[in-house]
């Protein structure tokens, strides 16, 4: 409690000053009784959660049902607030009933794992809560960022460039298409599109659906997003990109921006960079890669060939939240023009913050090359990780996790009843489990109607049981599969048989 | 064909790929110095507030680049203590340059929490917790603009809450601009006041509508927009044949902190059929104050509102709540795309709950839980104080203002925002002068070069429309206490005495 019992006491202080019954003179909040708190919550942290983030006989999540949870949780925000005791207690009900994303058997998103070094960088941002607009406010963090960029322009192989870090891959892909759209046409910026003749961009039906969010977002419209066919492995076929952008032209409408992706959410599939950069280059194309899940194959030498060509593109989003563990978030657009086109096109001059007359060299005042006003300080993260680990140690990490991959794949290959969708180039190994009593049965829609509902249900138990969690949706007319993703470091082998022989033995009655 | 990379990669699988030993021992021996040096020492009013390098020194001494070859922990332990050191601590009770400062404990072990919890709030499944805590949240925040139902997100960045609700409006108006695009609308009109956020331009920019369509509207000698001249923007526009959509009220501006009259805005969009949103980034903390929430009367009129918590009520950056007074589902229609690999119908439960489509981000940072926390932690009517106090302090502040030769006040204040002018001796008695205004205009920045070299202080300046550079002093930390207060009156005056 704040205020009250010192109330009294404080008023007969020597000048004492009282406005609008608020005492002013000592600091109102208890600040040791504060800093005790924070330890004791850092202590539960340390133990319930980093300690056991290894530990497989820990559940991956504690399952209750939305009504339930909410009585569990005691959510209500009410007038007067609790002890430090108590609040202890909330937080360790918040640990006990949220997923556990550093399990080594959570293999349900994109991001997984922990990196210590990363979570030592965050703790440290949290407590300095900076914002990174200007250098007066954030030298250390502008700075960092500064680098952090630069590091990433080399791996995709640009001479030089501009970038920045941004709260989401869809938010970097959005950043893009309104930079393409910017360089098209810079007068869109004022005068808005309407009277414009349609602008269209093209991207591969198996890309993110941030694309979809953004071009409704931007005012281009989702229609007006052309998706291009993939092939059997889920990667854009150039002779189609060549004739929709045709299409686009006949048409009368204008294109203006090609997005590839380098690692598809779900088959995590490859478009080839080169043959799209030609078409591109061919038509006068922006040509934006959406590497968000792909990006970190560039830290490793064995793998970077999956993004060949990805020089070629003038904007590339990458997220090293996903396979590289540094956090959520922290998501990168990096732009090849180096002629100030990121600030032209978003910058705005706030009198207030940017000001122009200030003592130190304010082209530092990064902050107006976004579309935020306050900004988190998300590169940090990476650096220090990349600082610990070294290229080397990021490499090896991207590497083991590809290796696992190849190995989940092989086991899944021997094993009855696992079935491949394709052979993965990435980290996303797709398939079906078809439990006994499907085995015999004819090829037909009635298997796969019936198989369709074995993913949701082995789901089901899998979460009820806390053992694990992993993803599964239907896809472009096949039926529910499942999406494993490796990523995180803390995964071993006894992982990838156990999820197999986990699977199988949910869905032995099915 | 995918390359058969195989098991003879070398690489051992059997054990974990790192070091998880070593990894607990930083993390622990971090604890200890992040405490030290990031929490005790950040409030603590006997440090620097800024220890201040130039780029280039500062570059050196970070060794910024990134290596092959990862370093031992002891250089990592140093780095951490670097950081610490070479940062502005924006805990510290005498930094004052910014919408945000100081540091609520709860709060931080709510933001240490988020980021060991590692997870994106998009669907109940993978983050339950963290979904219901939101729901509960913005419903809170909600009750307290007036309004008992409703919808809303978490955006990072109130920026992006303006975009949100600018992008909302206009789908209402025309929800087939969502798959057709602009194209064929009509040149659209927005409104906001001259005072207004930087953001609702930027916002035009971005979704396609041209900053040429915001129609900055004129505010009085208080920096309220002025209702006439709003009607009369309307109907220029509306002359000119663009279609008026969208009037953005402030409540709380960034620089002069003044609150646009949202009732008789809110007639003017009613009778116009216009969509009301209310930038209450800064000032919608005052709806927790009985004693100051008539500062915002009429808000339960708008259509949306966006507050951040992370401003006035130092939850941490970010936290920025878009609230709209919409039940029916519009920002689900307007924003949703039914990702299947996310948002799959046939799950065990209900998927309602899956908010995650409402966003037009996919990943998204859990920033819920550090204010619920601080709100469990301190109740309504311990942060309604803590408003209460930062006003408190802004008055005593004021009248020293008032008494104290060389100060002079740009405009008597409605909320925190205090700004001002400090006259060195040397211009004392030159008003009349025609050089005075441009010499004055020097001042500002001559005395926030030596606070920041000495690190003893941070506040800011900013020219606005025909006024010179002068203070905007804001008070947010209830640990700034009355020495604090006097001592940054002197501190102007010894930085400023001989210029």
């Amino acid at each position: 409690m704040e205020v009250g019992a010192g109330k009294q006491e404080m008023l007969q202080k020597k000048s004492a000053v009282l406005v609008d019954g608020v005492i002013l003179n000592g600091p109102i909040m208890d600040s040791k009784a504060g800093e005790k708190f924070v330890e004791e919550a850092c202590k539960i942290i340390m133990e319930e959660i980093v300690q056991k983030a290894d530990d497989v006989t820990e559940k991956v999540c504690e399952w209750q049902a939305p009504e339930k949870l909410k009585q569990i949780l005691d959510l209500e925000m009410r007038d007067t607030g609790e002890c430090h005791q108590k609040i202890l207690q909330l937080c360790r009900d918040v640990i006990k009933y949220s997923v556990k994303t550093n399990h080594p058997r959570f293999f349900n998103q994109l991001y997984a794992g922990m990196d210590y070094y990363s979570l030592v960088a965050r703790f440290i941002t949290e407590a300095l809560n900076p914002s990174v607009y200007t250098y007066e406010v954030s030298p250390v963090f502008l700075l960092v960022e500064e680098a952090v960029i630069k590091k990433m322009i080399e791996f995709i192989g640009w001479e030089e460039g501009d970038g920045i870090f941004n709260p989401g891959g869809s938010v970097s892909n959005m950043y893009a298409m309104n930079l393409a759209r910017y360089k098209f046409c810079p007068e869109i910026k004022e005068k808005g599109l309407s009277g414009l003749p349609r602008l269209v961009l093209f991207a591969s039906e198996e890309c993110h659906y941030s694309m979809k969010k953004a071009a409704s977002f931007l005012g281009i419209g989702t229609e007006n997003v052309y998706f291009i066919k993939t092939d059997e492995r889920g990667k854009m076929i150039p002779e189609e990109l060549e004739k929709q952008v045709q299409r686009a032209r006949k048409e009368g409408s204008a294109p203006f921006l090609v997005c590839a992706t380098a690692g598809t959410t779900v088959l995590g599939a490859f478009d080839p960079l080169d043959k799209i950069a030609d078409i591109c280059e061919n038509h006068g194309l922006w040509l934006h890669v959406d590497a968000s899940w792909g990006g970190s194959a560039l830290i490793s030498r064995k793998h970077r060939r999956l993004l060949h060509g990805i020089h070629r593109a003038d904007s590339v989003a990458w997220n090293p939240h996903k396979m590289l563990l540094a956090g959520i978030q922290c998501c990168a657009l990096l732009v090849k023009d180096n002629s100030g086109l990121l600030k032209k096109c978003y910058s705005a001059e706030a009198a207030y913050l940017f000001q122009q007359d200030k003592f130190y060299d304010v082209s530092y005042d990064t902050g107006d090359k976004s579309i935020q006003c306050s900004r988190r300080p998300d590169a940090f993260k990476f650096w220090l990780m990349w600082k610990a680990l070294g290229t080397t140690g990021l490499e090896e990490r991207v590497n083991r996790a590809l290796a696992l991959a190849r190995y989940l794949v092989e086991e899944i290959k021997k094993r009855e009843g696992f079935q491949l969708l394709l052979e993965p180039e990435y980290a996303n190994v797709c398939f079906w489990y078809i439990p006994p009593s499907l085995r015999k049965m004819e090829d037909g829609p009635e298997f796969w109607e019936k198989l369709h509902q074995v993913a949701p249900i082995i789901k089901e138990r899998m979460m009820k049981k806390g053992s694990m969690m992993l993803g599964y949706q239907p896809h472009w007319g096949k039926v529910n599969f499942f999406r494993q993703v490796v990523i995180s470091p803390q995964v071993s082998r006894e992982d990838m048989d156990f999820l197999l022989d986990e699977i199988e033995l949910l869905a032995k009655d099915l | 064909m995918a390359e058969p990379s195989g098991i003879g990669d070398s690489i051992p699988l059997d054990d974990p790929g790192l070091d998880i030993a070593a990894g607990e021992e930083f993390l622990q021996e971090v604890f200890q110095i992040l405490l030290e040096e990031g929490v005790q020492k950040s409030t603590d009013v006997t440090q620097k507030v800024c220890e201040w390098k130039e780029p280039q020194e500062l570059r050196e001494l970070m060794d910024l680049e990134l290596r092959s070859d990862g370093e031992g922990q002891e250089r990592l332990l140093q780095r951490c203590r670097d950081v610490l050191r070479l940062s502005v601590r924006t805990g510290h009770p005498r930094f004052f340059n910014q919408l945000f400062s100081g540091l609520d404990h709860h709060a931080l072990a709510g933001r240490f929490l988020t980021e060991t919890l590692n997870t994106s709030p998009y669907t109940y499944e993978v983050a339950p917790v963290l979904v219901l805590m939101e729901e509960q949240v913005l419903a809170k925040l909600r009750e307290l603009v007036g309004w008992s139902s409703g919808d809303g997100i978490f955006a990072p960045g109130g920026s992006m809450s303006n975009m949100l609700a600018m992008n909302v409006a206009r789908f209402r108006r025309f929800p087939e601009s969502r798959s057709r695009g602009n194209w064929d609308l009509p040149r659209l009109g927005l409104f906001a006041s001259q005072e207004s956020h930087y953001s609702i331009l930027k916002g035009a920019a971005l979704l396609g509508i041209g900053t040429d369509n915001v129609h900055l509207v004129r505010t009085d000698e208080r920096g309220k927009m002025i209702p006439e001249e709003l009607e009369k923007e309307i109907q220029r526009v509306k002359a000119e044949g663009s279609e008026p959509l969208f009037v953005c009220a402030t409540s709380g501006t960034t620089v002069l902190g003044a609150f646009d009259p949202l009732d008789a805005i809110a007639d003017i969009c009613a009778r116009h059929g216009l969509w009301l949103h209310v930038d209450a980034a800064w000032g919608g903390s005052a709806l927790l104050s009985p004693q100051l929430r008539h500062l915002l009367a009429g808000i339960h009129r708008s259509d949306s509102v966006t507050w951040n918590p992370h401003k006035l009520l130092m939850v941490g950056l970010q936290c920025s709540a878009f609230l709209l007074r919409d039940s029916s589902g519009l920002l689900q229609r307007c924003h949703g795309v039914g990702a299947s690999y996310l948002f799959q119908q046939d799950k065990f439960y209900d998927v309602s709950l899956d908010t995650g489509d409402k966003s037009p981000q996919c990943g998204r940072r859990a920033d819920g839980l550090k204010l619920w926390i601080l709100w469990k932690a301190v109740g309504t009517r311990g942060l309604g104080w803590r408003v209460e106090r930062a006003f408190a302090a802004t008055r005593y502040l004021l009248e020293q203002v008032k008494r104290r030769e060389g100060f002079q006040l740009v405009m008597e204040p409605e909320f925190i925002n205090l700004c001002f002018w400090f006259i060195p001796p040397s211009l004392q008695g030159q008003e009349s002068s025609p050089e005075f205004w441009d010499k004055l205009g020097k001042v500002a920045p001559a005395i926030k070069e030596k606070m920041i070299r000495r690190g003893s202080m941070m506040v800011g300046y900013q020219p606005l429309g025909s006024r010179v550079n002068f203070f905007r002093q804001i008070i947010t930390n209830p640990a700034v206490t009355r020495q604090d207060l006097d001592f940054f009156l002197d501190e102007i005056q010894e930085l400023g005495w001989d210029l």
